[in-house]
């Protein structure tokens, strides 16, 4: 057997950090919050492809040839914001097959001829035979002008001036960044609540003495917050992956590039965010000393995530906003905030910045001075400590 | 030597320690003994580093107590505690891993432990669903498992059964004669009297006595004498010059002499009271230089 070595506090930390990952990964809350977490996010992504497959194309046939034609249904169709297929094919009765068999929703005959018919299963419904019909009258139209003599026309043509073209790709960066922020929502609380009960476990059972004898408050605190975030974040980055895999895959975007910024800028608001709240929560905990207790004392902070939930979401709507801009920067709001505005709107890099230094600050404030009520109140195993007793005891 | 030297600790206006001192040896054992309240955990939780002492330090081979130092110290806490959720194995082993055993040697010195102390079937077992005799077996491991070099136990004792006291016992004695000292409290001065070195007596927040049980005895000023006196009347010695009596049942008198008071008078006080059945010296118990330490002071304190 070895002897037993002195361990440097990275030692310690990583030790508490294993024991919290290998007994959450054990436990049935996480891996029942796991599991509903992917259903959703399944469930999200098939609902999506489920309605985006609505809008599937229009097939033509066209018995004879179809050079001419052809190209007419088409224009047609982007008129009317529909796909158009055209099929060739080579008499009726090949036509009448292909209705049955469903290859296509209709087959125009006698396309020559003065009365061309158009057959269809049951009825030509929506746009078929409006492009059908379009095509054919403007084909016609053109024949007879040329009969005419008519061989130039000077139609003018209506030239689209878009005013917002970006419109659809900021509602989707937008929808993006509110799914974002509601995981990262739903994941802050989630974990919080972890690290909240697992200092009140530690505390409630008294295995904390056990512990402080061989190692400081801080190391303690450290180890927890780190291991249990490092779930937290294999948590929220497989979101990601599968989220923005998904709706690549089944082509759910059209701004895949920025799909993916608001994913990683979530997944970062994800990490601050966390630091932030798991300290907060980990010294609010350590205030009391049985699990009966936790509701109260992490109440306050719970109203915060969900003020800022509720802003971050507003600011979806109104990224531009005083109260968006503002909050933005506000440690505890930004990180559900600040993704949305980024998504939402334009936001300098230098906002962006200023946002992660001001919650970087905010947290070392808290470790610190957390750190401090955490380590006062840890043997205070009767009852509620106030934070004026923890800071006033013994610093261990 | 594990010195403990002019420890002083104060909660809010309450005193606990004011000076304590004392120091166990290698290989030794020390019942620490003293009422409810009178500051013996405070001092072990001063040693474990969890309170600060306002003044005073322990020291270990003439050093001060430091965190790498606490690693080598086996503690049990009074207030016992453990993950109610995480395997007895697994815990054990856990604990090793604090005390700087790597991760092999931790699974191997937890199943040792485990399968020693009798809980070899229930090593797979979360720790809530123990009975609290093998919670206490299984927080006795976690202090044993990083084979400390020293031992620090808060009221090991209570809460066993019988069967359990001696399996402690022996695993403490054992500890001790691989040169390991071993410090604990207990309130059971059988015990203590039976299975430590020395012993020390804590009350009004200094050491009233410390020293071995012979020591004691020989400080103990007075000397004991018992008088069967089975028709004498109630108080019947109270008047009696250069006594004290410590307890009177029914004629069995235990009576407390100053060095010079004469014995051959409490023979003459007790034959005039009818039948003398006993009249012999006896060797005070544990238990009653106890009671005699603590009691509110009537002579200046035996200080140590």
């Amino acid at each position: 057997m070895s002897e037993p070595r002195g361990l440097g506090s990275a030692a310690l930390v990583r030790l508490v950090a294993a024991r919290e990952i290998s007994a959450r990964v054990r436990d049935k809350n996480f891996i029942i919050s796991s599991i509903v977490i992917l259903v959703l996010l399944l469930g999200t992504l098939g609902l999506q492809v489920a309605l985006g497959s609505g809008e599937e194309q229009t097939r033509v046939g066209v018995v004879g040839d179809v050079s001419a034609l052809g190209p007419a249904m088409e224009a047609q169709g982007q008129a009317l914001d529909v796909d158009v297929a055209v099929v060739e094919l080579d008499d009726e009765a090949a036509a009448r097959t292909a209705i049955a068999d469903g290859d296509v929703d209709g087959v125009l005959v006698d396309q020559a001829s003065a009365a061309p018919r158009l057959l269809v299963e049951q009825s030509a419904g929506g746009p078929l035979q409006a492009v059908v019909q379009g095509a054919v009258a403007q084909l016609a139209l053109a024949d007879q002008l040329a009969q005419a003599g008519v061989t130039s026309l000077e139609i003018p043509e209506v030239a689209v001036t878009a005013l917002d073209p970006e419109a659809d790709a900021n509602g989707q960066r937008v929808v993006v960044a509110i799914i974002g922020v509601g995981v990262l929502y739903g994941l802050l609380i989630l974990f919080g609540q972890f690290v909240a009960q697992g200092v009140v476990e530690e505390k409630a059972s008294r295995v904390v003495e056990l512990l402080l004898a061989t190692m400081k408050p801080w190391q303690l605190l450290a180890g927890k917050i780190l291991g249990l975030g490092v779930l937290g974040l294999a948590q929220i980055v497989t979101i990601a992956a599968i989220g923005v895999g998904g709706a690549l895959a089944f082509d759910l975007v059209d701004i895949p590039g920025e799909l993916i910024g608001t994913a990683l800028s979530v997944v970062l608001w994800f990490v601050l965010g966390y630091a932030f709240y798991a300290a907060i929560f980990a010294v609010a905990a350590s205030l009391v000393s049985r699990q009966e207790d936790l509701g109260t004392v992490v109440m306050p902070t719970t109203l915060v995530l969900v003020v800022a939930f509720i802003v971050g979401i507003q600011a979806s709507a109104e990224p531009d906003g005083a109260l968006a801009v503002i909050t933005s920067y506000v440690p505890g709001l930004s990180p559900l905030v600040m993704p949305v505005r980024q998504a939402a709107g334009e936001v300098a890099l230098w906002e962006m910045g200023l946002a992660v230094v001001l919650m970087l600050v905010a947290v070392g404030v808290i470790v610190r001075l957390g750190g401090r009520v955490y380590a006062g109140a840890l043997l205070r195993t009767s009852g509620k400590t106030k934070i004026r007793e923890a800071l006033r005891a013994d610093r261990l | 030597m594990l010195e403990f030297d002019g420890l002083r600790k104060s909660f809010g206006s309450n005193q606990v320690l004011s000076g304590v001192t004392f120091a166990v040896a290698p290989g030794s054992m020390f019942g620490f003994c003293g009422a409810n309240g009178s500051g013996k955990t405070t001092t072990m939780r001063i040693a474990m580093g969890l309170v600060r002492a306002e003044a005073g330090e322990v020291r270990w081979h003439g050093r001060p107590l430091d965190g790498e130092v606490r690693r080598r110290i086996g503690y049990m806490p009074e207030e016992r505690g453990l993950y109610p959720k995480m395997k007895v194995a697994e815990q054990v082993a856990y604990f090793a891993r604090l005390h700087g055993l790597d991760s092999g040697a931790a699974a191997r010195a937890a199943t040792e432990w485990v399968d020693r102390l009798g809980l070899g079937e229930r090593r797979g077992d979360p720790v809530e669903k123990l009975s609290l005799g093998n919670q206490q077996r299984v927080q006795l491991a976690a202090a044993l498992v990083s084979r400390p070099e020293m031992l620090i136990l808060d009221e090991p004792f209570s809460g066993l059964d019988p069967v359990g006291v001696d399996a402690l016992a022996e695993a403490l004695l054992e500890q001790c004669r691989a040169g390991v000292p071993v410090l604990f409290s207990s309130h059971q001065l059988d015990l203590v009297e039976r299975l430590c070195d020395s012993v020390g007596i804590l009350a009004r927040g200094e050491m009233v006595a410390v020293g071995t049980v012979e020591q004691l005895r020989r400080q103990e000023g007075g000397r004991l004498l018992r008088v069967v006196v089975p028709d004498a009347p109630p108080h019947w010695a109270a008047e009696l010059p250069g006594l004290r009596v410590v307890s009177e049942q029914a004629g069995d008198t235990l009576l407390d002499l100053d060095g010079g008071a004469d014995d051959q008078a409490v023979l003459a006080a007790a034959l005039a009271t009818g039948r003398v059945t006993h009249f012999a010296w006896r060797e005070p118990t544990l238990v009653e230089l106890f009671r005699e330490a603590v009691a509110v002071p009537t002579a200046p304190g035996v200080a140590a």
